[in-house]
């Protein structure tokens, strides 16, 4: 299949190895080395012949290194069956959305045509912002052999916090945001987010969320709730949406903020720091981005054995996340190939064990050969995990990118400092942000 | 002569080259902090500076990090002090108590603020010790030393972390300038209390002084302890600088470099009140 996927590129075959060349050429005045190929002009050549420019370079991969199940994946499996297949030699280096993004601005204005890093590991934001400031190459995504198999009927995994990804990322993984609970101290969690408020008031001191990515995403669910639902923020950004669907926010956490964890006063840096808080009983609650963190969180001793993952019935959000390949990448054929064997099935199942990093697959079942079909049907299920078709029933798809970042300024600005006042009575949120004295403010 | 002046260019080149990542830092955010450079640069704007200079909460930050560095380097140099004149023997029980001074050392800054959230947190080791002895009912009762508004954690963690650095250089003063001049004073006539006050601490504080200065400045500047250790708010200025240059939206990052400038006004301005006492310090001497 993925052959059949290869053969369908080899009618721009000629253009694009012409192109490639003239890129080259053009880098060689640029001070680009000999040989560069951008994304965009590799996408438009024959897969065979990416895959010969790839054989035997290395590729720098831009990556969250902080999880010890992603490392292992990525040391242990990927890197090994890269080197023996294509004889690339992977270089993970430890880094996250913003601080890539702060690279790749300080590269481009050193005038750096040729950079350091060949792929990234994004999503949301990030990709927003990458693509914002023109520091993404492509569209190159959909030219991968794999791509095929991808389960672009998703919303989740076809558009990227609400945005079309145009070919400028491929997606790797699929994470849904869970909530994690003591099944020995709250044998009956909150299921609904009115009760949780009514927990969170019957139990004080006994939940918070982090000021991280982790408990911003738990806030933008809770707003897109309270705000009437995923179906209501779709598409681009609403500022009239976002006052509206804010200001319940603020009600509901003002009204839950006595019972807080310190009352309100004081919230974990990150998830870790809330991981931190629940392992030592000081709160019950704590959350994940990945479903299925809790199992290897268990495995390696950070959380309770008795550590159970749920989603909400009023909802859960869900995203995929990506590999996208920097403007100036001095390697894009390699990191297409890399792309491409993130994207096969061997790779995704490897990825979706539940003893191992337990990521979701973004593959659609029905493009798998019936083989793959068949194995990942046979995936073995954790106790802990949420099961597939709760995660399925209750995911709903990121919102714009804008929401997240008016939420976690305004949320900064008011609800960390305690201040009272309503922030979306500083009028429209988008003229708010270009107007300092209204940011600094109510 | 032709001799200092070859000994003096590869001295102002390598001063050059250990300063010019500092100038190029400073250069580059001051293009940032006022629309020029960064992402999402649109062209010379005051915007961020006058968003930084209109948040109560940047001001309250700063000063909660002033209070809380000040007050760590004043434990940690008290701590040395203490060390450095009343264990200055040749005996083993002085020569433990300087070791045992010094052992904090070798431990990273990042360990030490990790190992205070196990030791001083709510659920951490005093608390279910004090639990345990019956002090309190629950660990929960425990005061809350980290992440609290006034940074107990935070403050005693530094202070410890510091007292080796200080005891470190305060026993090299007294041990190099100060027992000659001692014997001399005691020898005109001078009682042992006028000795150490006359003396002995004046010449500590010519000597610690810089390093006080020092341990002031980083601890003021220091990332990894405050965003473990510190408040949610005021949020310590490193972690609020931080912040901003990691924010979803972009327009907030050049807030970040505004706020870079004003921690690098704040080291200057330790050192130029370090500068003003030492020199007031000299004029009354003379």
């Amino acid at each position: 299949m993925l052959a059949a996927a290869a053969c369908g590129h080899r009618a721009a075959a000629r253009d694009a190895t012409r192109d490639a060349t003239r890129d080259a050429t053009r880098g060689v005045t640029r001070g680009v080395t000999p040989g560069l190929a951008s994304a965009a002009a590799l996408a438009r050549m024959p897969w065979d012949s990416v895959v010969a420019r790839a054989r035997g370079s290395t590729v720098r991969w831009l990556l969250w290194r902080g999880d010890p199940a992603i490392n292992h994946y990525v040391d242990e499996w990927l890197a090994p069956r890269l080197a023996m297949r294509y004889g690339i030699t992977l270089d993970p280096v430890d880094a996250q959305g913003p601080a890539i993004l702060n690279a790749l601005v300080v590269e481009r204005e050193a005038g750096r045509t040729v950079g350091t890093a060949d792929l990234l590991w994004i999503n949301g934001e990030t990709f927003h912002n990458l693509r914002r400031e023109g520091l993404l190459a492509g569209p190159w995504a959909r030219s991968l052999p794999a791509a095929a198999l991808v389960d672009t009927a998703s919303p989740i995994v076809a558009r990227d916090f609400g945005e079309d990804p145009a070919g400028y990322e491929s997606p790797w993984g699929r994470v849904e945001l869970a909530l994690i609970y003591d099944s020995t101290r709250t044998p009956e969690p909150p299921r609904t987010y009115e009760a949780l408020a009514d927990w969170v008031h019957a139990h004080p001191g006994r939940f918070t969320y982090d000021q991280g990515f982790t408990g911003l995403a738990f806030l933008t669910g809770l707003m897109i709730h309270l705000g009437g639902g995923a179906s209501r923020f779709t598409g681009p950004f609403d500022s009239a949406r976002y006052v509206a669907a804010s200001a319940r926010l603020w009600d509901w956490l003002a009204r839950a903020r006595p019972d807080l964890w310190r009352h309100g006063a004081a919230y974990p840096q990150g998830v870790a720091q809330l991981e931190h808080l629940f392992a030592n009983r000081e709160v019950d609650f704590a959350m994940s981005y990945n479903e299925n963190e809790v199992v290897s969180k268990v495995r390696d001793g950070a959380l309770p054995a008795t550590s159970r993952a749920y989603v909400l019935r009023d909802g859960a959000l869900a995203n995929a996340h990506f590999v996208a390949i920097p403007f100036n990448a001095p390697n894009a054929a390699g990191a297409m190939v890399v792309a491409n064997v993130l994207l096969s099935p061997e790779a995704q199942l490897e990825k979706a064990r539940p003893d191992g990093w337990g990521d979701g697959s973004v593959l659609a079942v029905d493009r798998l050969p019936p083989e793959w079909a068949r194995r990942f049907a046979r995936l073995p299920a954790d106790a802990r995990q949420v099961p597939r078709d709760t995660l399925a029933r209750y995911a709903e798809p990121e919102a714009s990118p804008r929401y997240s970042e008016l939420l976690q300024s305004d949320w900064r600005t008011h609800v960390r400092t305690g201040t009272t006042e309503d922030p979306s009575a500083g009028g429209d949120p988008e003229s708010r942000t270009t107007r300092p004295a209204l940011r600094s403010g109510p | 002569m032709t001799a200092r002046a070859s000994g003096s260019a590869p001295g102002a080149a390598l001063a050059g080259l250990v300063a010019a990542p500092v100038v190029v830092g400073l250069g580059y955010s001051a293009a940032a902090a006022i629309g020029l450079a960064g992402p999402a640069a649109r062209g010379l704007s005051l915007v961020h500076i006058d968003r930084v200079m209109r948040d109560a909460t940047v001001w309250r930050g700063l000063a909660w990090t002033i209070y809380a560095a000040a007050l760590a380097t004043a434990l940690a140099t008290a701590a040395a002090v203490a060390v450095a004149i009343g264990f200055r023997g040749t005996g083993i029980g002085d020569r433990l108590a300087r070791i045992a001074a010094l052992v904090p050392f070798p431990i990273p800054y990042v360990v030490a603020a990790a190992g205070a959230v196990l030791v001083l947190g709510q659920s951490g080791l005093l608390a279910r010790l004090a639990a345990a002895a019956g002090v309190i009912h629950d660990p929960s009762g425990f005061p809350p030393l980290v992440l609290d508004r006034p940074g107990l954690g935070f403050i005693l963690t530094f202070a410890w972390k510091e007292v080796p650095f200080l005891t470190f250089v305060a026993v090299s003063v007294l041990a190099t300038r100060g027992q000659q001049l001692e014997e001399t004073a005691r020898t005109l006539g001078a009682s042992p209390a006028a000795t150490l006050r006359r003396v002995t601490v004046p010449l500590l504080w010519r000597g610690l002084a810089p390093a006080v200065v020092l341990v002031f400045i980083f601890i003021a500047g220091t990332y990894e302890g405050a965003a473990l250790l510190g408040p949610t708010d005021p949020l310590p200025f490193a972690v609020a600088t931080y912040e901003r240059y990691q924010a979803l939206d972009l327009t907030l990052r050049g807030d970040g470099f505004v706020l870079t400038l004003l921690g690098l006004i704040l080291g200057l301005a330790a050192v130029a009140v370090f500068e003003w006492t030492r020199a007031r310090a000299e004029r009354l001497r003379s």
